[in-house]
């Protein structure tokens, strides 16, 4: 039936770029053979490797010959499009601020609620950025994005003139003209142009201009896991699961043996369609198809029932799930921090805010890589792209260009401003070393990782498990069409599983891909 | 359209206040009578259930905060672990002063009052000038407004939502967003029907000839508003007062969508915003702070909330 | 005639309509001249109108014409509006959270009467027997309703949970019951609101009853006494009658209420587990700011719209009886 080798290709395309969407080259991959012309490659040395899967000899022949396919198909990359070189002298260049205007820029923050140790890294860093540029002001906003109040802030315009969007927002919000081009001053960085191209794709226009930057938690979902329940229960911390039943086992472990939620799911705010869409990758499924302009819910697959099977196991033939359903995004790390669950699933940076908000004691964290079985099974990616109001004044998209460059991207090209920035949140007790995907090339973030090692504070011998794999796996994009509201019709059916014994996860799945449908077609409505 | 209570709303007549001990919801008798009382059975019965009642009242009622006061001063593995157990490991003070503090719910309280003040400034502007336009001066046209005022309590609150949100997004004439601004609660508070009726129904019944001496004494409208309709109108001042402020205290959903920087907040619209990310302890501390303030307001002023609550709940609609 | 066009917002039909007419009617007839309006004080009037006008105007007037429009209107703010007619109306009829959304508030609302209405009604006839301390008992049941409702949704949240260890359950757990999963249980999850609900609001209720029990004359009582009237008899056969209209207010007030609910399924579930508590309030929230990329606000308001027309015919019952009444 299908190629494996091609469908390999296609998640590579999805994770490598070129806007094609992943739907799209399942669905070409069913017809074998013909995929390669819609596969970009990830060997390439322009195009870095970070999520890259190279492995087979198969796909990196499909690479190669991808390579041009990018080129010349989509044409757009960098500079290729509307955009100049990025070579002009920066002294004429009316996108470049002037030293003596004076901006007040508005810039998102820290999560609500942060510990003050986090405010204080911040404030620091704002001095220092002042510092550099006497004529800006920064001003800091509290935030969170959740999908359930992004819209209003949005539409309010209360949104602070720099803010950050999820890698699937970017499309949809460049093509509402919700957020400026940043192109031209993207262009004033030395490294415009070394991004990793998969990475920046998802905040390019249709004109190949970059609207959103890709700044960061580039991520890959990883299992989080609590190293102190796990030797309670009598369970090899050094030695995590590997395989969904080793998981189901080690969570009915620390369920007996401590009391404690063996392992945990988000069911909340939008979380719960996503975490399920992240099981059905792991498992191999995809719930949404795209093929050309039409994008298909997939949701009712034999993949998604499984996950689900599985999350109905834990929760109703092993009781190993604790007592709380509720979790979102916040309340899951909350808990995980105060030790009330064993394991669960979230982007693998999420390290950075248990320590930020929860308190969470180094020593208890662990770290490995989401169980990956089945064909086509691959490890859902995402990211953070900084964004600028489409309102902001060129004097506020110049401002806002230097501080995304300092606060967000500058460390992982300048030795210097990554050991400063490494010492001020060292100073603060803020962690230094989470691990995360590559924004530019692989090589240039090993280079940052030696850069800040003798700085790094984090336990990264806990985390091996994740990082020494993640990087041969399978990246895989969130569905591109309604992706909110996709997972929004997928929210329910984790809920019912985890909620009532006697949930018929067939009905439930068959209305929630008539939902995500519907959602789907209203999306071009 | 005659409103039920209109019979209770009675102008001053500061006589009878003497009469009237503490909620003032005691009248001289119930459906109990001297002589039931008397008889042992009853008394018995009666003053068994009133025991009872008190009983569940004070658990039920009281309960929750003396738990949520309890939980204030527990480390956070105590209340976790052992939720009902009495400080197994002692008691942490730190919880009240990380809220404070750390959580800054003293700046939150301060938004609270703010945002309320306001509100009830406006509430009590628009009620009182309207009301005195409406049933004392009268004019051809108060018909009319009239009219219009009474059609919007019929309409829920529920339907303005999304349009007053867009309107204060991009308020027609003004033009600048009122989004993040205190205006953008205050204003609106202030078309409350219910407000506008109440008062001008009291001043209906405030007696004309007091108004037609003070007019032939020559005193202009400004002058009959602040010197004799305002000082008249002194308990039904406290009522809508109680009201608006309570309402504005209460208020989530609304300041949740305009009042969208954390700086300006009030307590409502933070405390759910950074549940996830505070520690239980603190974060109880923080619930128990923001129950203290309006239970001693009403621990304060009970008479006046009760007095208000009894009269008002019946034409809330 | 000046002054009226200046201090009137012409933005708002309403308000220019009403406020040309002082000019005219106020001034006796357009001969007299703006002068003599002014002095028979008809600005002066206008100034005291001003701040309800201005108010209404901006943030009930036009607001509710404005959602009329909109609801046959496609917005997202971005984009300029266009007219799409019924469009808004058929997308939210064929939405298949609605019905669930209508059971589930009619549910809720079906709750809060059974264990909202009786409850508070015995409270108050026991209390108004009370004799010393009345004013304790009322500041009692009074308590939670000034408790601010986020923070009794927030506690009541951590009272529910569901581990064993929780607040709830382990107070059941020493009589042998549960644990009761609570919020996290398609089926508790409602009655969990509910009784939350119940909780911050019975103490209005009670109030409200007392106000009314108090307001009934002793010379009824005294009658019924003469005709050897028992106390039961006097509390079903006097009081009640008394309280028939304070109760019917109260009724429709509740649904009207409850039909409204936003607070409680918002803060304690978001609607679930499994949209067990999905109301229609909660729908139009997410139609209009609960999707990440720019609200549906046509549907939105073409749902409010509908809940209007419901409610209102609900407004419209409740005020003709209270009106019918008043005058008997």
């Amino acid at each position: 039936m299908k190629s494996p080798r091609i469908m390999k290709a296609c998640t590579l395309v999805a994770a490598i770029g070129l806007g094609t969407t992943l739907a799209a080259c399942s669905s070409a991959a069913t017809d074998a053979g013909s995929a390669p012309a819609n596969a970009a490659a990830g060997q390439d040395a322009s195009s870095p490797a970070g999520t890259t899967p190279p492995t087979t000899d198969a796909a990196s022949t499909d690479s190669s010959a991808d390579a041009s396919t990018e080129s010349s198909t989509e044409g757009a990359g960098d500079g290729a499009g509307s955009s100049p070189a990025a070579s002009s002298p920066a002294a004429s260049n009316p996108n470049v601020l002037d030293p003596n205007t004076k901006v007040t820029l508005n810039v998102v923050g820290l999560l609500p609620g942060s510990k003050p140790d986090a405010i204080k890294a911040l404030a620091d860093e704002v001095a220092q950025f002042q510092k550099e540029n006497p004529n800006i002001t920064v001003k800091t906003h509290d935030y969170e994005w959740k999908a359930t109040t992004f819209a209003a802030d949005l539409a309010g315009g209360t949104l602070p003139t720099v803010f950050e969007i999820p890698f699937t927002d970017g499309k949809t919000l460049i093509a509402n003209e919700q957020i400026a081009d940043m192109q031209p001053y993207l262009d004033q960085l030395a490294y415009a142009k070394e991004f990793n191209k998969n990475v920046l794709q998802y905040g390019q226009g249709p004109n190949g201009d970059v609207y959103a930057i890709p700044a960061k938690s580039v991520y890959g979902v990883g299992l989080h896991y609590n190293r102190e329940l796990f030797t309670q229960a009598g369970l090899d911390p050094d030695k995590p699961p590997t395989s969904w039943d080793e998981v189901r086992a080690a969570a009915k472990a620390i369920a007996g043996k401590t009391g404690q939620a063996g392992f945990a799911q988000m069911s909340q705010n939008g979380t719960g369609g996503w975490q399920l869409t992240v099981d059905t990758y792991a498992r191999g499924g995809r719930v949404e198809t795209n093929d050309g302009d039409k994008a298909t819910a997939t949701v009712n697959n034999d993949q998604t029932k499984a996950a689900l099977q599985f999350l109905h196991d834990l929760r109703w033939t092993d009781n190993s799930m604790g007592a709380n359903f509720n979790y979102d995004w916040g309340s899951i790390n909350q808990a995980f921090a105060a030790g009330k669950v064993g394991m669960y699933t979230s982007g693998q940076d999420v390290y950075t805010s248990l320590v930020q908000t929860n308190n969470i004691d180094p020593k208890s964290y662990g770290l490995t890589m989401i169980p990956l079985q089945g064909a086509d099974s691959g490890v859902l990616g995402g990211g953070t792209m900084a964004a600028v109001t489409a309102t902001a004044s060129s004097d506020e998209k110049a401002a806002a260009i230097k501080w995304i460059d300092f606060h967000y991207l500058r460390k992982y090209t300048d030795q210097t401003a990554a050991v400063a920035l490494a010492k001020i949140q060292l100073a603060s007790k803020q962690p230094v070393g989470t691990p995360e995907l590559p924004i530019f090339s692989e090589q240039q973030y090993e280079t940052y990782k030696s850069w800040i090692a003798p700085l790094v504070n984090v336990p990264l011998d806990q985390m091996t498990g994740f990082t020494d794999k993640i990087l041969d796996a399978t990246l895989v994009n969130e569905p591109a069409v309604a992706t909110q509201d996709v997972y929004a019709a997928l929210e329910p059916v984790v809920q019912a599983v985890l909620t009532n014994k006697d949930a018929n996860i067939d009905a439930l799945l068959n209305d929630a891909n008539s939902k995500a449908q519907r959602a789907i077609d209203a999306a071009s409505r | 359209m005659t409103l039920p209570t209109r019979q209770r709303i009675r102008p001053p007549a500061g006589r009878d206040r003497g009469t009237r001990k503490g909620s003032g919801l005691e009248g001289d008798r119930g459906f109990v009578s001297d002589q039931d009382w008397r008889r042992p059975g009853v008394r018995r019965t009666l003053g068994g259930l009133h025991l009872v009642l008190l009983v569940l009242l004070v658990v039920i009622g009281v309960g929750p905060m003396l738990l949520l006061a309890k939980f204030a001063i527990t480390p956070t593995q105590d209340i976790i672990r052992t939720p009902l157990a009495i400080f197994p490991h002692g008691i942490a003070w730190s919880n009240i002063s990380q809220a404070w503090n750390d959580v800054q719910i003293s700046r939150y309280f301060l938004n609270t009052v703010w945002v309320a003040l306001g509100s009830w400034f406006v509430q009590l502007l628009v009620a009182t000038t309207g009301g005195f336009v409406l049933s004392v001066l009268r004019p051809k046209w108060a018909a009319l407004v009239n009219a219009l005022v009474i059609a919007t309590l019929f309409v829920p609150a529920v339907v303005l939502l999304v349009p007053l949100y867009l309107t204060v997004l991009h308020p027609p004439v003004i033009g600048t967003s009122l989004i993040n601004t205190y205006w953008a609660v205050w204003l609106p508070a202030g078309a409350s029907a219910f407000n506008v009726v109440l008062m001008a129904r009291f001043f209906d019944s405030l007696p004309r000839e007091i108004f037609e001496a003070a007019r032939v004494d020559g005193a202009g409208p400004f002058r009959l508003f602040a010197s004799i309709v305002l000082p008249m109108s002194k308990p039904i001042l406290g009522v809508v007062s109680v009201f608006a402020f309570i309402a504005s205290w209460k208020d989530f959903l609304w300041p949740m969508l305009v009042l969208k920087n954390p700086d300006i907040q009030p307590l409502s619209v933070r405390l759910p915003s950074i549940a996830a990310q505070t520690d239980l302890g603190v974060f109880l501390a923080a619930l128990a702070i923001s129950t203290l303030i309006p239970v001693l307001l009403f621990i304060g002023f009970q008479r006046l909330f009760l007095s208000g609550a009894g009269l008002g709940g019946a034409v809330k609609g | 005639m000046g002054a009226a066009r200046t201090l009137t917002p012409p933005a708002d039909l309403e308000a220019v309509a009403t406020a040309d007419r002082p000019a005219r009617a106020g001034g006796a007839g357009r001969r007299s001249g703006p002068l003599t309006w002014v002095r028979r004080g008809g600005l002066s009037t206008l100034v005291f109108a001003l701040p309800l006008l201005v108010v209404f105007g901006f943030f009930s007037w036009w607001p509710i014409v404005r959602a009329v429009v909109m609801s046959f209107q496609r917005t997202n703010l971005v984009k300029p509006a266009t007219w799409v007619g019924w469009d808004n109306f058929r997308y939210v009829l064929t939405d298949p959270d609605l019905p669930v959304a209508i059971r589930n508030t009619a549910y809720f609302a079906l709750l809060a009467l059974v264990i909202g209405f009786p409850i508070p009604l015995l409270l108050a006839v026991l209390m108004s027997s009370v004799r010393r301390a009345k004013g304790l008992y009322s500041v009692l049941a009074y308590l939670p309703v000034v408790v601010p409702p986020v923070v009794a949704v927030l506690l009541w949240k951590f009272f529910y949970d569901g581990s064993a260890d929780g607040v709830f359950n382990t107070i059941l757990g020493w009589v042998g019951l549960g644990p009761y999963a609570w919020l996290s249980s398609p089926s508790l999850a409602m009655p969990s609101l509910v009784l939350e609900a119940t909780w911050a609001a019975a103490g209005g209720t009670v109030i409200i009853y007392l106000a009314a029990l108090i307001g009934v004359p002793g010379e009824v009582y005294d009658a019924a006494e003469v005709d050897g009237a028992g106390l039961w008899h006097k509390v079903w056969h006097v009081t009640m009658p008394q309280l028939r209209g304070v109760l019917f207010i109260t009724f429709i007030l509740q649904i009207i209420g409850t039909v409204q609910v936003f607070i409680e399924p918002f803060l304690f579930t978001g609607g679930g587990p499994a949209n067990a508590t999905q109301t229609i309030l909660l729908m139009i929230y997410q139609y209009a700011f609960g999707r990440s990329l720019g609200g549906d606000y046509g549907a939105a308001t073409a749902l409010s719209v509908m809940l209007a027309a419901v409610l209102a015919v609900l407004s419209v019952l409740y005020f003709r009886l209270t009106a019918s009444w008043s005058k008997t």
